[in-house]
């Protein structure tokens, strides 16, 4: 032992004593005791938690160490204050290796020798003075007790005054000792501080387990650095402005709803404010030495300042009402914290829970009491990459998905916009040509019209900046979802010339057009037949199908098992008869389902009784020329096709070839009954004008000329018999004198000659 | 050689001429007083000279294949048969009364087992029947003739078949001629004297009919007797095909007074006018067709077989059942092919 200066902490380490906190008071001198220093220190960090969040509280009402932080032992010379809780314990230990040496230090503060016993000192009762050092003798107010020790207690414990369990009502009044740097009220019925005003030597005060309401009475023990006032009622953190020194501050078990009043607090070093009231942390700005902060048991839903407390190590927040990371997550901005326990609050239930606090305090050394281990941070972060990815992911997922909402916004946009444009020329067509084919105007304005006021709105609420531009851009969506290729807008198609994988080619079944016009699908399903082989199932919706003819297109196709034709905007569906006349004219397909609803035999029939002798007519009393053209119209058109593919594969071309050949073979009867796109039927009268008006002028001339040879051949017809016998009577005039004649006729010989 | 050829054909086209009733060979004084090519015109020859060289020009190569006689003699055939309209443009379609009646008569072919089977339909949908005929039909006159059936402010009303059949005929027929007297009904109900006013061209007569039909209706039409007399006088001068006038008069000797559309349903339910065109039977035979009823029959136990064996050969794998298929399908063929064909699609307008 040192003389002068005692640590026993040392000793008690070795000995371990499981005590994170040592509260030293050492004294530098023997004669002066005046110079007290508390130290804090954390020794064995195996076990640092024991000393104030487990026991403090766990036992709390049981034992009556419990909830103090600390528990004086004081001595003669040196006075080593431990703050653990197990006082007797630790007393005891200390006891068995300081006895020896120290003969005067026999007991602990706790333990009833050295205890000064008051008789309860009450208004009436007057002083009761018990126990063999002390008296308690009324003062010369009545109220208080007056409390006086005898002169060997006072030169036993000059610096301390312990006064336990004495049913006090009152503080009583302490004469004589101002010297006194030790004083314990605990375990009394005292209602308000008072009385203690000129101990101004003050070191320790432990008022634990009272009934004080208010902190009062205490603004001139400005040397005081360890307060407990635990287990009272007390409302409100208030009256500590002088009390610049305070090292250790205990309110735990009180009624507090709010940390306040603390912020000049810079020395202090432990605050316990367990078992409150305290619905959140905040408020901590200036305590700058706070090393432990215990806020267990409370109904803490957010922490806040944390960060600003640059020694804070141990943070004790079990029991808490605490659910989510983010409401605590200033504790990720404390580079001092090393201790955490979070147990018994909603958010160490959750999966992410350790994980996620590890991740995001990598300076936390203990989690809920245990030790974290290198494994334990590689996992966590590990994990946090994990979750890190899956939420980028679902991110993108999102993303995508906010993308393609707005994609087909834009896409219904301008459809809807393309539509009425186009019935308006439709429109004035009407009016104008009664030859141009249209649509009625007003069934489209209002299909369109009734399906997309909602979607525009909910488009212009929640576009997010940084989709705005995206949704500007897009005019067409490709999506490949398992089996599905789905095609909106009119752009969609060119995709059809992708380079498409052979197994996502395989796999796509089913084919889905919206906001395409039908005309333009018709164009590309010689393509759509090779790149998705294995396409069975067709969906139009919003593709503007309007006649039944229409509907001769699609049996160009490989197959088709299935064909779902969405009323909206597709007038067609609205007919009685587009049902049969699909399966009349697509036949050859044996198709399974139409709009979700399965094909039977006498739908088969039915559409044959409809349209049979429309097939019938078309291919037996067609003329042959006919024929010729309009299935040439089929052949030319995949024969440009196969043009504009040649080059590229050849292999699928002239399998293509025998398909189309096979097709036609298959459905003679029918394949008359084609569809050709407006632009290009236009394009084809077009032509056929052209070639009538040369035919016009072609037959005109022939005619013409005609006529005039009928004309001259009439004419030559009327004059032929006057003609004829003028000839025969010129003849027989010549020849009426035979000798000069046969003269004549032998000159005629002679002159050859 | 064209020429040779349309001069055989000759009377066929004039026989084709409503209301002309001098025989094949026969130079009436009508035909004395034009030259030939406007006898030519006037009875479509050229027309159909011009649209047989058209064809030509279409498919030269093919046809040159198989002949250019042969050609022409099948074309020839075809619009002596009706068939030629089929799946044409509706230019053609309309050019000739003789196109107008061989297009009626091929949709009451076509589309006869749906009034049978007894759908009635929108107008809408008789439009996109039409249009399986004829791509480019225009919807304007399907709309007319619905509004002859229904009334005018319930277009999408469904209709008969024969309701629609008739009406249709009517204003197809003679659209032009029904412009003309709407626009004299127009001028009656104006109070100006028709037979001073020159005929006028379609179109005006389009935008002038529109108007005023709200007014017809409060005026109860007009004068039957009037109508008539300036419907006579139109008929007598009009180029385009128009019905008797003798059933005209029929027509409008039953009634007082009568309005444009009365007028107009009235010419479509009457069986004469039905007669003298000459395109469709009677309404009650209207669905009476029992070569072609037969040949859905056919069609039908085809078709029967046709699935049933397609469905027995879903079940079969592999090759064996494109084997089969392949050979069914031959089967199936043989007897269409050699099936006999109906006898020679003819009819006599008028007998």
């Amino acid at each position: 032992m040192i003389p002068g200066k005692y640590r026993s902490v040392s000793g008690r380490a070795t000995n371990n004593v499981n005590c994170g906190l040592h509260l030293v008071i050492q004294t530098s001198s023997l004669p002066e005791k005046n110079k007290v220093e508390f130290k804090l220190h954390k020794e064995t960090p195996s076990f640092p938690g024991r000393l104030l969040q487990h026991d403090l509280e766990r036992n709390y009402s049981s034992r009556q160490g419990d909830g103090r932080v600390i528990s004086p032992s004081p001595r003669n010379k040196s006075s080593c204050i431990s703050s653990t809780t197990n006082v007797t314990e630790l007393c005891g230990l200390e006891m068995k290796t300081t006895t020896s040496s120290l003969s005067a230090f026999g007991d602990s503060s706790i333990q009833t020798p050295s205890k000064s016993r008051i008789r309860q000192g009450c208004h009436s009762a007057g002083p009761n003075v018990s126990g063999d050092h002390i008296n308690l003798v009324s003062s010369s107010m009545p109220s208080f007790p007056i409390l006086q020790r005898s002169s060997e207690e006072k030169i036993l414990y000059s610096d301390r005054l312990t006064l336990e369990r004495q049913k006090l009502t009152v503080c009583p009044i302490i004469d004589g000792e101002e010297h006194l740097r030790l004083l314990n009220f605990q375990h009394n019925f005292i209602t308000r501080i008072q009385n203690i005003s000129n101990l101004q030597r003050l070191i320790f005060l432990d008022l634990y387990d009272n009934q004080i309401e208010e902190i009062s009475g205490l603004s001139t023990l400005r040397s005081l650095r360890v307060l407990l006032l635990g287990k009272n009622r007390i409302k409100k953190i208030s009256n500590l402005e002088n009390l610049k020194s305070l090292d250790v501050l205990d309110l735990h078990g009180n009624q507090i709803s709010k940390i306040e009043n603390v912020s000049h607090l810079c020395d202090l070093r432990v605050l316990n404010l367990a078992r409150n009231l305290l619905s959140h942390v905040d408020n901590l700005n200036g305590l700058d030495s706070l090393t432990e902060l215990n806020l267990r048991h409370n109904q803490i839903t957010f922490v806040r300042d944390v960060d600003n407390l640059p020694c804070l190590q141990r943070l004790f927040l079990s029991f808490n009402n605490i659910s989510t990371f983010e409401s605590v997550c200033c504790l990720a901005d404390s580079t001092s914290l090393s201790d955490i326990t979070f147990d018994g609050n909603p958010i160490a239930q959750e999966s992410w829970y350790k994980h996620t606090i590890l991740q995001n305090m990598m300076q936390l050394r203990q989690l809920d009491m245990k030790r974290i281990t290198e494994e334990e941070r590689r996992m966590a972060s590990v994990i946090a990459k994990k979750e890190e990815e899956k939420k980028r992911e679902s991110q993108k997922q999102s993303l995508l998905k906010e993308k393609k909402r707005l994609t087909i916004n834009n896409v219904a946009r301008k459809w809807d916009l393309q539509q009425h444009r186009v019935t308006s020329i439709a429109a004035n067509q009407d009016r104008k040509d009664s030859d141009s084919p249209s649509q009625d105007p007003g069934q489209v304005d209002g299909s369109t019209i009734s399906a997309f006021p909602e979607e525009t709105g909910s488009l212009d609420s929640a576009l997010g900046n940084a989709l705005q531009g995206l949704s500007v851009t897009d005019t067409h969506l490709v999506e490949v979802d398992g089996d599905t290729l789905s095609l909106y807008g009119s752009g969609a198609l060119e995709s059809l010339d992708r380079n498409w994988s052979v197994q996502t080619a395989g796999m796509v079944t089913t084919v889905s057009f919206t906001f395409i016009e039908f005309d333009e699908i018709v164009q590309v399903l010689p393509k759509l037949k090779i790149k998705f082989p294995n396409s069975l199932h067709l969906k139009f919706k919003e593709t503007n199908l309007v006649m039944l003819q229409q509907f001769n297109a699609l049996a160009q196709l490989r197959r088709i098992d299935q064909l779902t034709i969405d009323p909206q905007g597709n007038p067609v569906v609205s007919f009685t008869l587009w049902k049969y006349y699909v399966l009349f004219r697509l036949s050859h397909f044996s198709m399974q389902k139409i709009n979700g609803t399965e094909v039977t035999q006498n739908d088969m029939i039915m559409a044959e009784r409809l349209f049979g002798i429309l097939a019938h007519v078309a291919s037996s009393e067609l003329p042959q020329y006919r024929l010729i053209s309009i299935l040439g119209d089929a052949r030319k058109k995949q024969f440009r096709y196969l043009l504009e593919t040649k080059g590229k594969k050849p292999g699928i071309v002239s399998e293509e070839n025998n398909d189309s050949k096979r097709l036609v073979g298959e459905n003679t009867n029918r394949a008359t009954l084609n569809y050709t796109t407006r632009d290009f039927y236009n394009e084809k009268l077009e032509e056929i004008k052209e070639k009538k008006k040369f035919c016009k002028m072609y037959i005109e001339d022939l005619v013409k000329e005609a006529t005039e040879i009928n004309m001259k051949n009439e004419a030559l017809q009327k004059l032929w018999p006057q003609m004829f016998i003028e000839l025969v009577r010129d003849a027989v005039i010549e020849i009426r004198n035979k000798s000069s004649y046969m003269k004549l006729c032998l000159q005629q010989i002679t002159d050859q000659k | 050689m064209a020429t040779e050829r349309a001069g055989t054909w000759l009377p066929e086209a004039g026989k084709l001429e409503l209301g002309s009733c001098c025989g094949p060979r026969m130079l009436s004084p009508e035909r004395l007083a034009l030259t030939d090519y406007e006898y030519l015109a006037q009875r479509h020859v050229l027309t159909y000279m011009e649209d047989a060289v058209c064809q030509l020009l279409e498919n030269k190569e093919d046809i040159s294949q198989y002949g250019i006689a042969r050609f022409f003699t099948e074309y020839f055939n075809s619009v002596c048969q009706g068939t030629h309209v089929l799946f044409r443009e509706f230019s053609f379609i309309q050019a000739t009364p003789h196109n107008r009646a061989s297009f009626l008569r091929a949709f009451w072919r076509c589309f006869r087992t749906v009034g049978k089977n007894g759908d009635l339909l929108t107008m809408k949908e008789y439009h996109c029947l039409l249009q399986l005929l004829c791509p480019d039909f225009p919807l304007e006159l399907t709309q007319k003739a619905a509004r002859i059936v229904l009334m005018d402010d319930a277009m999408d009303c469904l209709m008969s078949f024969s309701d629609f059949l008739f009406a249709f005929q009517i204003q197809f027929y003679y659209s032009e001629f029904l412009e003309s007297v709407a626009a004299i009904y127009q001028d009656l109900l104006s109070g100006k004297n028709p037979n001073t006013v020159i005929v006028p061209t379609s179109s005006s007569g389009q935008h002038r009919q529109r108007p005023a039909l709200g007014e017809a209706s409060m005026l109860e039409g007009v004068e039957a007797s009037l109508f008539y007399q300036c419907l006579e006088n139109l008929c007598d001068r009009h180029k385009y095909s128009c019905p008797p006038p003798a059933l005209v008069k029929e027509v409008l000797s039953n009634v007082q007074r009568l309005t444009f559309y009365g007028f107009l349903v009235a010419l479509s339910k009457h069986h004469g006018i039905n007669q003298a065109l000459g395109a469709l039977p009677d309404k009650g035979d209207l669905m009476h067709d029992p070569a072609m009823d037969e040949e859905l029959e056919r069609l039908v136990v085809r078709s029967r077989l046709h699935r049933t064996s397609r469905q027995h050969r879903a079940q079969e794998p592999g090759t064996f059942g494109f084997h089969r298929r392949d050979k069914l399908e031959a089967l199936e063929r043989v007897p269409s092919a050699s099936a006999p064909t109906p006898s020679p699609y003819r009819w006599e307008p008028r007998e």
